[in-house]
Parts: C-alpha cells; sequence; structure tokens
C-alpha cells in the first residue's frame, strides 16, 4: 500500500501488515487507518509502552548474563541489536463460564492394624496408624466471569512468546488514539478474529480447568471432568508494547530471538544449549561416580 | 438507593454492574464499554503534530505521553483514571454529643463482677469526638456455587463432599473503609444505620470531623469484592452446607448489577480516664443505645473469682474421695 507523508509529500510503501511508517525523508511520522475489514478491525484499546530502549537493552543484557552454565560459548556476552518496540495486536477476550462438574472426592482417615515383625529372634504382633483415602463422587454446578484472556493476533509473536512475558497490567489500557503509536511500529493484526477466539476459547477452558480443580473439596481429587458453556463472549482488539531484538553470540549461527513487556519489562527467549558442555558434565559425574564405587569396594 | 447516592452513569450490558463515567472496561466482568470505533470508509495517514511547535511527536515511554522531539513539550491524551474517591452520601448525627455522654455514663455504669466498683465514680471523661467513618454500602445479585466438607453423610471418613448452587440478594451490606475504627467496632455498628436518610451535605456537630476514603477506586473494588466473597461464605456456611461442622468451604461468585455507595457514617469516639488510664468508647451516632469500648478490670476481684473457683474445686475433690471411702 503507497502512502503519502502529509508532512512533505513524499510517496512511502507501506508495509500490508503495518500500522505506522516513519517518513525516510523528514522524519514524521505518520498512522494509517484502513478502511474497514471485519477480518481487521480497528484496536479498542492501547497499552502504552513504559520501558524505554535503554531499560530493554538493560534487561537483556542481565537476562544475557544470568542465563544457565551449559548455554552455547558468547551468550552470556552476547550483543544485543536490532531492539524494536512494536505494538503488538492481540484479542483481549472475556465471557461468562458456567459449568458442570464431576470428581472423585478423596476424604482420608486413619486406622489401626497388626503387624507381625522380628525382634530378638521373636515374632512379635504390634499396632501401627496408617492413612486411607475414601472416594466419594461429586457432581455440581460452578459459575464464574472469565475477564481477561489475551491471545496474539500476530504471526510475528507466537502465544506461547506472549503467555511467556504476561501479565500486563489492565488497569493501564487506553483508548485507542492515533498519538499513542506515533514514532513507534505497529502491526495489523495478521490472523483472523475467528482463529484468535478459537485459541481464547481453549485458553478460557484451560483457565475454568485450573480454578476447577482448586475448587474441589477434600483432601485430594482425582478423575475431574468438566462441561463448560462459555456464553456472552466478546474480543476486542488491543495493541500490546513489546520490544523485539536480537542476541548475537557467534558469527555464524542464528542469533537469540529475545522479547521483552514493553509495560513490566517480563523478558523470554530461548536458550541455545551446548551439547559439548552437557556432555562433558555428564562424563565429569559419570567419572566421579565411578571413583566413589571403585572407591569404597576397594575399601 | 437514595437520591444523593446516583451517581454512576450506566451499567455493564453483560453483568448490569454499575459503571464509573470513565470506565474502559466493566471491573467485574471485563466487557469493554468505550464504544467501538466506527472503521473509516477509506484509508487516512495521521501525522500526530506537536501543538506548540507543529513538529511531528513520538509517543516517548518515559513521559507515557506524545512528546515533541524538538521543544519537549508533551501532549495530554487520555490517561487512565485511578482516583481516591470521597464520601457520596452522608448520614446525619441523630444522637447529639450531650446524650453521648449520658451513654457513657450507662456504659461506666453496667454492673459487672470483674469491674471495678468504683467506675462510674471515679472515671472522668477525657476526649470526645464526632467523626463520619467512611464505608462502601453495596447492592448486587450474587450467583454462589460452592463446595465443602462436612460431617453430613460420612462413611469410614469424618468428612463428606457437598456442592450446591445458590442465588443471593445482597441489600445494604457494608463495608469499612475505616483506618481509624476496628473491624470489630464497624461490624458492631453498622447494623443500626437508616441509610434512607442519607444526604449529599454533611448535618452533625459542628466540630465533628470526617475520616477521609484513602483507598484507589481499582483497590476500593478489589476490597467490595472481597468482601462480597466473604458475605456470600458466611451464608452458605450457615444456610447451605449440611451437617453440623464442616470444612475447606470454596465459593465462587458470579455478581451482577453490583452498586457501590461510598457513605460517610456518623460515631462519637470517646476516651475516659480512670486511675491514669485511658479507655476508649464508640458510641453510635443515630442509635445512642448502641455502644462498645473497653473497661478496666479490678484485680482483687479476679483473684477473689480464681480462689473461690479453687476452693470449689478442691470441695468437689474433698467430697468425691471421702464418698469412695
Amino acid at each position: 500500500m503507497d502512502v503519502q507523508c502529509s508532512s512533505c509529500g513524499a510517496r512511502l510503501a507501506l508495509e500490508e501488515n503495518l500500522r505506522t511508517i516513519e517518513c525516510p525523508y523528514c522524519a514524521a511520522s505518520s498512522i494509517v487507518e484502513r478502511a474497514a475489514d471485519p477480518e481487521r478491525p480497528s484496536p479498542t484499546f492501547v497499552l502504552g509502552f513504559s520501558v524505554s530502549q535503554i531499560q530493554a537493552r538493560e534487561r537483556a543484557a542481565d537476562w544475557l548474563r544470568g542465563r544457565s552454565l551449559f548455554a552455547k560459548k558468547g551468550v552470556h556476552k552476547a550483543a544485543v541489536e536490532n531492539v524494536r518496540g512494536v505494538y503488538v495486536p492481540a484479542y483481549l477476550y472475556s465471557s461468562a463460564a458456567t459449568s458442570g462438574f464431576s470428581a472423585d472426592i478423596g476424604e482420608e482417615y486413619q486406622r489401626t492394624e497388626s503387624y507381625t515383625t522380628t525382634e530378638n529372634g521373636k515374632t512379635v504382633t504390634k499396632t501401627r496408624r496408617v492413612t486411607e483415602t475414601e472416594w466419594r463422587p461429586l457432581s455440581g454446578r460452578f459459575a464464574e466471569y472469565i475477564p481477561d484472556v489475551l491471545v496474539t493476533a500476530s504471526r510475528g509473536l507466537a502465544n506461547e512468546e506472549l503467555e511467556a512475558i504476561e501479565p500486563f497490567d489492565l488497569r493501564l489500557l487506553r483508548r485507542y488514539d492515533p498519538a499513542l503509536l506515533s514514532g513507534w511500529a505497529a502491526e495489523e493484526p495478521s490472523m483472523s478474529g475467528s482463529q484468535c477466539l478459537e485459541v481464547a476459547r481453549r485458553e478460557a477452558l484451560e483457565r475454568t480447568g485450573e480454578r476447577l480443580s482448586g475448587f474441589m473439596p477434600g483432601d485430594k481429587h482425582r478423575g475431574l471432568e468438566q462441561s463448560t458453556e462459555l456464553s456472552n463472549e466478546e474480543l476486542d482488539l488491543c495493541l500490546v508494547p513489546v520490544w523485539v531484538m536480537a542476541a548475537r553470540y557467534r558469527e555464524k549461527a542464528a542469533p537469540v530471538r529475545i522479547v521483552i513487556n514493553g509495560q513490566s519489562g517480563e523478558v523470554h527467549g530461548e536458550t541455545p544449549l551446548s551439547w559439548l558442555k552437557i556432555g562433558g558434565a555428564a562424563i565429569a559425574l559419570l567419572a566421579v561416580l565411578a571413583a566413589i564405587v571403585f572407591a569404597l569396594s576397594g575399601a | 438507593m437514595q437520591e444523593a447516592a446516583k451517581v454512576v452513569s450506566n451499567g455493564c450490558s453483560r453483568c448490569q454492574c454499575a459503571l464509573e463515567p470513565d470506565d474502559l472496561r466493566c471491573p467485574v466482568c471485563g466487557l469493554a464499554t468505550a464504544p467501538a470505533r466506527r472503521d473509516a470508509a477509506a484509508a487516512q495517514v495521521v501525522i500526530v503534530r506537536c501543538q506548540a511547535c507543529r513538529a511531528s511527536v513520538s509517543y516517548s515511554a518515559e513521559a507515557q505521553a506524545p512528546k515533541c522531539g524538538y521543544c519537549g513539550s508533551v501532549m495530554r491524551v487520555e490517561t487512565p483514571e485511578d482516583p481516591v474517591e470521597q464520601a457520596q452520601a452522608f448520614l446525619p448525627f441523630t444522637v447529639s454529643p450531650d446524650e453521648a455522654r449520658k451513654a457513657l455514663g450507662r456504659f461506666l455504669a453496667r454492673k459487672s463482677w470483674f469491674r471495678p466498683a468504683d467506675l462510674a465514680a471515679r472515671a472522668t471523661l477525657d476526649a470526645m469526638k464526632p467523626v463520619w467513618w467512611p464505608a462502601w454500602v453495596f447492592n448486587a445479585k450474587a450467583l454462589v456455587s460452592w463446595t465443602a466438607d462436612s460431617d453430613a453423610g460420612a462413611g469410614r471418613a469424618a468428612w463428606a463432599p457437598h456442592s450446591g448452587q445458590t442465588s443471593y440478594v445482597f441489600r445494604d451490606v457494608v463495608v469499612s473503609a475505616s483506618r481509624g475504627l476496628t473491624a470489630k467496632e464497624c461490624e458492631a455498628l453498622t447494623a443500626d444505620y437508616a441509610l434512607s436518610m442519607a444526604a449529599e451535605s454533611p448535618r452533625g456537630p459542628a466540630e465533628a470531623s470526617i475520616e477521609r476514603f484513602d483507598t484507589a477506586r481499582s483497590g476500593a473494588r478489589k476490597l467490595i469484592v472481597e468482601a462480597i466473597e466473604k458475605e456470600a461464605s458466611g451464608r452458605v456456611a450457615k444456610a447451605e452446607v449440611p451437617g453440623s461442622k464442616s470444612r475447606k468451604l470454596k465459593v465462587a461468585v458470579m455478581l451482577s448489577g453490583l452498586e457501590t455507595v461510598r457513605y460517610a457514617l456518623p460515631a462519637y469516639t470517646l476516651a475516659y480516664r480512670y486511675k491514669q488510664r485511658l479507655y476508649r468508647v464508640v458510641v453510635h451516632g443515630q442509635k445512642a443505645e448502641t455502644i462498645l469500648g473497653k473497661a478496666p478490670y479490678s484485680g482483687w476481684r479476679i483473684c477473689a473469682a480464681v480462689l473461690a473457683g479453687a476452693l470449689a474445686v478442691g470441695v468437689a475433690i474433698a467430697v468425691a474421695v471421702l464418698a469412695t471411702r
């Protein structure tokens, strides 16, 4: 899509997945409001960045320094590059969940039992207290709102990555205003609302399952089954602040991708592990164990 | 709800809970209240300009607002509100300072074996302060799901699991926001307030002070929801869980139609002195018969009671020993 910079008049090519562009001639930031499209709605909310680029770099450097001993050589001192603050599109889902549940509830009780043992060469009978579990079936109903499920609407940031840097403080949500995006990269949703709704529903059901697990009485439970109906569903497009960067630890190796929550500073990335170091450590451990066994058998 | 208390703008369309005018989402169920943006018919390019120097501005993470890189001016944008809100409704004092003083006199004259006999005669009033203490009063409906262990239907174990779901209507439930009064004092006072007398402005003794709410809106909402869960839990334990004893009661509350009003409730706090020590008493600001506080104990009377008890036990043992011979 071609847009005209309304500051200097230059014609600029805007990538299909972006909402903002900076003019290379006059440095003016333009926000492009596209025409109505049900698969690509306008955002309802924005969460503004509160972590600056300097803070994001520091967080990334701290995170790299704290990687495990088995990380590949150079990871701890890797150079951070391509630091970009991006407003990532995500859907905020809420609904009312009503469930029917059934489970076996374990209630513990104590019982005295007799047993025989040998003492000083004689067989004696003794008693001891043992804890037993009585299993009782329980079924019932459960109802609760599910207010804050956030799922990615961007193919550029996987839902697992978004979950890893959550939570976002949703009390600080603002009504969408182009001024909040000015000067920053902002993505358009690259996943459809219906795809995101399915992911959000799965997450909502998982959350209800966790709530139900904590809702069970007794000392323990097993075989918990739920049948949950989600009603009054709502999906709002939201732009969330994420710092994305690459940490290069070796010339020819793929860099480590790091994502940081632009509001809380929470960091996520996959640490590349050195199989050489892991193998060496395993061999060293085996050698120590063998030495101990040898020493003991010799003694 | 009273005239003075109607400040909420509208209700959430999912749970019918009252919303403040600047709420973007329902605080109870999370439904967006912001009207959906109308998408443009054709693409349009927006440049956000500095209102001072007309340069293009960028959002600043440090300022958390758009800030001009040339002249440094910060653009005003809508920011999330979390104000510390003050009382909307005042209940008038219907107990005068004189009546409160007399109530203290009656409290001191109450007969009790462990109290000093000269308490009413020797106690002197040290201070009396009329105060409006802050409280949230809510109305709501709730669908309450619960599970618990109880002794009803127990088999080999002492407990059997139970579950249920019930609807409650909460009317004028008071949640204290006071730091000056203890939770126990507030609980004892709340039953006797005539909430229908609420007015927009305070009416009472000229020297009366107003204790301010000191919790931001989001914190207050959390406290109110916790209070509703506690109230629901109490009602379920009392009326729903079968058997004579129970444990591990868990409730899940689905609220609807929640309306909260911030009240200022009248009370007198009095301090009296007895033998150099100060004791506090609270008198209800609308019902002088509701009075609570501390009174000194008589040391020798407690000793006498302990001795009498020991003597009684001794005599009982002696009688038992003699009877077995």
